[in-house]
């Protein structure tokens, strides 16, 4: 039996798989046309797209806005750089980041959790900005320069190896880990644990009736959204060579936001490639005028406005009422009543 | 969208119309500017921008470089380094860009400076002062076209000896890496020349009120603050100093970048006097830079300020490495431009080869009414400093 | 280690700076702290209004008008910039589920094109009107700016007046009616709709009159409305949402603490510690000082 989760989820999928499917086009084309810039441009988009999937991860089925996920972004980012400073790994340098998100996550998490609704908002955002005052003001990492010099690296995979500087290997890799962490996100969603998540959205209590603890469920989701970004963060220098306290700036947290909303709250796949169409949109407009913020400050107003589940929400609404039409019409009643239910919760 | 397209294609046709454009032959030599154009280092942006704008409609006017038409590509980098490396890296791959300038902060010119050596090609700043920049992390692909930080200093520490030799300095930073450097810079120049600093402090970048710090400052009774803040944090302090009286018996110097065209009209008052050791003024008295000002008057309706002034110097350093090189190719140009003397605005500059840093005349200059007076010359090779490059 | 010259130069001075700097963050908050109390918004763009307000003072005064006169018209000028805001934005989201979000985004987008358009309308470059008031004085070697005295009295007299407003007349019963409880209110025949438009567009003009009064001390340019936010929303939060004595408790206190602290630790990291005490107080007693505006 389809309760509406697991139909939005799939519906999801669909859109997930032909994002997939186009972005190997892209890679093929790009490559036989010789492009590198684009594709490493792209490459940069899914890794902020990784930020944008934590924020939605967070708002769309916790229902917990997160105005300073860039902090989780740029611990990822700083601990990669630093080790791949030291020892030029990319694994070690992964398990420097997780090693320092999962850390700092608990405690931003026991922090953060204490409070719910628009004092999450704050307290997230407080947070990020504390933090990256510390690293602003911090000599050993590198203070308002931040970190530059991180050699390119081989990332080995099993059987093989290939540079980061490689765009095409890059790019895969990069889409790889984030529709990864896409289907490890949607996975999860569908196992108890995650239903407990979106439990708390509608009904706190009566994720404690279900024999789960409430505080848990809550750092639990806090941790795994922090993981997303972190690991996307230790991507950042392994692409770019550098890194600086701007990546914790409210501007980052900001952008992952406006992706994740244009692109689809609760979508998952909706704020991977609203951050695609961000970045894609700064870089054409931002060759035009410089006044390109104007532009995203419409869109983004807009989109809130006139089509509050997003882009890619709105796309998902219709994939599912084919979905739901097309699901063996002698059990329409009770799907419509499950529908009826569940849809409180999504 | 069709509107402008209209606009555009108005513009091509006034532009084929124009009389006397020459013809070009050959493929245009790209020259990417990538400069902060919006956030808080816009009006820098600005500058830097009309400069680089004055000089490719002189070269060009005047035949191009090596019968090649000079195309300015410019990109907004918002001050921001992870965005500078991405406009950057645009111009490179996409545009095919044969040299990228017009970086302002540090950090965002040593992040493209990286980018530079990964694609082969030459970066430029001529803005950021920091000393790192041609020093400890100097790069082969970088070069620098403006004085840095220690010229500065040496200018400014000479001219107080000669004013003030039993100054009691006093120092005022923004507590950030820059500001920091930028003193500490200053207070060595100071004391090589016997000048006494009795305190420093450092407020954080863009605060809002300095006078939480004028007691301190004022106990330590100095005659002279120098002050390494920049933009609005100039404005603030010394419009509050005004306020409390304290600029009176005090005589305010500072880094070069602390007043500028950005903000001389919002300081007023508060800006007569100030003394500052810097690689520029409107006011120097050449006919070089006579020319430069008047043209960029009737374009801009504002005098030039120094990234102005720099900017357009170093498309005419690279017109004259090029024409030596008889070609844009990175090895080529890198050879050429090294121990490249040139004609700009402020006189004969030089590239040293050792660190690629550029030696021009530095001047002192004073404010009065409004104008960045010239008060004492320092030439070029006294005010450099060591090569502490020692990366090529 | 307290000795006269300790006291002259450096303490007295640093409590009277606090003091204008406390003054001058309550101005900010009270816009913020009665637009949350009633309407249940954050307003991101409570800078940018901030910021519009000196500008508007800049525009005014380039044309000629005296001081006092655009300390008047200023605040009366952004009232219909804030009804449209209001009725074009933030009402249409109102009666949605996920109001609390959708007008902090909404908000936070306006702030990005408000900034961008005031530097297409004003260039980059900063500005600065001239001190109105000039001169300082000296009482005990304390050199204290006339400007500054006039702001504190000028401060105290805007705050004491939203406080009696909201707290001892009629309309104020009605706006802390409203605030407690939207739909009894209503039943009892307040206008909540013009209430909450109201009550926006007050507190927007008091973020105009602080952009008007502040704009000769800290001058003015497209990205000030930064500047001020942050530690309005610290003082907004530690005071408790929505209540005016809380925000000038916490603003004055803060100030201080701010003032006192750079004393004795490198100034950077005072606004680390405001923000930290916003965190804690968050974490612990998220109500605020004072809790929110009607239930006390």
């Amino acid at each position: 039996m389809l309760d509406r989760l697991t139909i939005s989820m799939r519906a999801s999928h669909v859109i997930a798989l032909t994002f997939f499917a186009v972005a190997l086009c892209f890679a093929l084309i790009a490559t036989l046309l010789g492009d590198t810039f684009y594709m490493r441009l792209a490459s940069e988009a899914l890794i902020f797209g990784g930020l944008a999937l934590s924020v939605d991860f967070l708002l769309g089925f916790v229902g917990q806005l997160s105005l300073g996920q860039a902090l989780y972004f740029g611990i990822g980012a700083y601990a990669s750089a630093l080790v791949l400073m030291q020892v030029p790994s990319f694994w070690l340098a992964l398990g420097g980041a997780i090693l320092a998100v999962l850390v700092s996550s608990l405690i931003g998490g026991l922090i953060v959790n204490r409070v719910r609704g628009i004092y999450f908002a704050l307290i997230t955002f407080g947070l990020a900005q504390v933090a990256a005052k510390v690293v602003y003001n911090t000599r050993e990492l590198g203070a308002s320069d931040g970190i530059i010099g991180i050699p390119v690296i081989n990332i080995n995979l099993l059987f093989f190896s290939f540079s980061a500087a490689n765009p095409l290997a890059f790019f895969l890799f990069v889409l790889a880990i984030i529709m990864g962490f896409y289907l490890l996100a949607a996975w999860l969603l569908e196992t108890p644990a995650g239903r407990a998540m979106i439990a708390i959205r509608a009904n706190e209590q009566r994720v404690a009736f279900l024999g789960y603890s409430v505080r848990n469920v809550r750092l639990g989701a806090y941790v795994f959204a922090a993981m997303i970004a972190g690991v996307s963060g230790a991507l950042y220098p392994v692409l770019r060579g550098f890194v600086s306290p701007e990546l914790m700036y409210f501007a980052t947290s900001g952008n992952a936001v406006i992706a994740a909303i244009v692109g689809g709250v609760g979508t998952l796949i909706g704020a991977i490639i609203g951050s695609i169409l961000i970045v894609g949109a700064k870089s054409v407009i931002g060759s035009w005028t410089e006044h390109h913020v104007i532009f995203i400050g419409i869109l983004f107003m807009a989109v809130v406005l006139f089509m509050p589940k997003g882009i890619f929400g709105f796309i998902r609404e219709r994939i599912e009422m084919r979905m739901i039409r097309k699901a063996s019409a002698p059990t329409e009643a009770k799907t419509s009543d499950e529908t009826g239910v569940a849809g409180k919760q999504a | 969208m069709k509107k402008l397209a209209t606009t555009l294609a108005a513009a091509g046709a006034m532009l084929a119309m124009a009389p006397a454009a020459p013809v070009y032959a050959q493929e245009p030599i790209k020259i990417g500017v990538v400069t902060p154009l919006s956030g808080s280092y816009a009006s820098i942006g600005r500058t830097v921008r009309w400069g680089f704008e004055l000089a490719a409609e002189e070269i060009n006017s005047a035949g191009g470089i090596n019968g090649r038409k000079l195309v300015l590509l410019f990109e907004d980098e918002e001050a921001n380094p992870a965005v500078a490396v991405q406009k950057a890296e645009r111009l490179l791959q996409v545009e095919k860009v044969d040299f990228l300038t017009g970086t302002v902060n540090s950090a965002s010119t040593l992040a493209v400076g990286l980018l530079g050596e990964r694609n082969n090609r030459l970066v430029s700043t001529t803005v950021s002062y920091a000393d790192s920049i041609t020093g400890d992390r100097c790069s082969p692909n970088v070069f620098r076209f403006n004085a840095r930080a220690e010229q500065q200093s040496v200018a400014l520490a000479a001219w107080l000896k000669k004013e003030k030799p039993q100054a009691k300095l006093y120092l005022v930073g923004p507590d950030y890496e820059m500001g920091r450097s930028t003193v500490a810079a200053f207070k060595r120049s100071a004391e090589s020349v016997n000048i006494k600093s009795i305190g420093e402090i450092f407020a954080p970048l863009d605060s809002k009120d300095y006078s939480q710090y004028f007691g301190q400052i004022r106990s330590a009774r100095p005659d002279v603050i120098y002050t390494s803040t920049a933009g609005n944090d100039t404005v603030r302090l010394l419009t509050q100093m005004q306020e409390f009286n304290m600029l009176r018996n005090v005589l305010v110097i500072g880094a070069a970048g602390a007043i500028t065209g950005q903000n001389i009209k919002a300081l007023g008052k508060a800006a007569e006097g100030f003394v500052t050791g810097i690689g520029y003024s409107a006011q120097i008295d050449t006919p070089e830079n006579k020319k430069f000002v008047a043209a960029f008057n009737a374009k801009f309706k504002e005098d030039p300020d120094l990234f102005a002034a720099d900017s357009y110097g170093m498309l005419y350093a690279y017109k004259a490495a090029a024409e030596k090189a008889g070609s844009t190719d990175t090895d080529k140009m890198r050879e050429a431009l090294r121990n490249l003397t040139w004609m700009t605005p402020q006189g004969q500059k030089t590239i040293r080869a050792g660190d690629h840093q550029a030696m021009s005349p530095m001047f002192a200059v004073r404010i009065e009414n409004g104008q960045f007076k010239i008060v004492s010359t320092i030439p070029a090779a006294e005010a450099i400093g060591p090569d502490v490059c020692t990366r090529f | 280690m307290i000795d006269a010259d300790y006291l002259q130069f450096i303490l007295a001075p640093q409590v009277i700076n606090g003091l204008v700097l406390g003054v001058a963050i309550v101005l900010v908050a009270l816009g913020l702290t009665i637009i949350f109390g009633l309407l249940d918004v954050i307003n991101m763009s409570h800078g940018e209004f901030y910021a519009i307000g000196a500008f508007g003072a800049l525009a005014l005064a380039s044309v000629g008008l005296n001081f006092w006169v655009i300390l008047v018209l200023v605040p009366i000028l952004m009232i219909p910039l804030a009804v449209l805001v209001e009725r074009l934005l933030i009402s249409r989201v109102f009666s949605t589920k996920d109001r609390h979000v959708t007008t902090l985004l909404l908000t936070f987008g306006l702030a990005l094109i408000a900034e961008d358009v005031l530097k297409i309308i004003f260039g980059p470059n900063t500005h600065r009107p001239d001190t109105p008031i000039s001169g300082a004085t000296e009482i005990f070697g304390i050199i204290i700016p006339n400007y500054r005295m006039f702001l504190i009295g000028i401060g105290s007299l805007i705050i004491g007046a939203v406080a009696y407003t909201v707290y001892g007349t009629r309309l104020g019963a009605m706006v802390r009616a409203a605030a407690y409880d939207r739909n009894m209110a209503a039943s009892l025949g307040v206008p909540v709709r013009l209430v909450y438009t109201g009550a926006f567009a007050f507190g927007v003009a008091l973020a105009g009159i602080a952009g008007a009064l502040l704009a000769p001390l800290y001058s003015v340019f497209p990205t000030m409305g930064r500047d001020f936010i942050l530690l309005a929303f610290t003082v907004v939060i530690v005071g408790g949402m929505g209540s005016i004595w809380g925000a000038l408790v916490a603003g004055l206190v803060l100030s201080q603490v701010q003032a006192l602290a750079s004393l004795f630790i490198p100034p950077v990291w005072t606004e680390p510690i405001v923000f930290a005490t916003m965190i804690v107080f968050l974490m612990f007693r998220p109500q605020g000082l004072f809790g929110k505006i009607g239930h006390a």
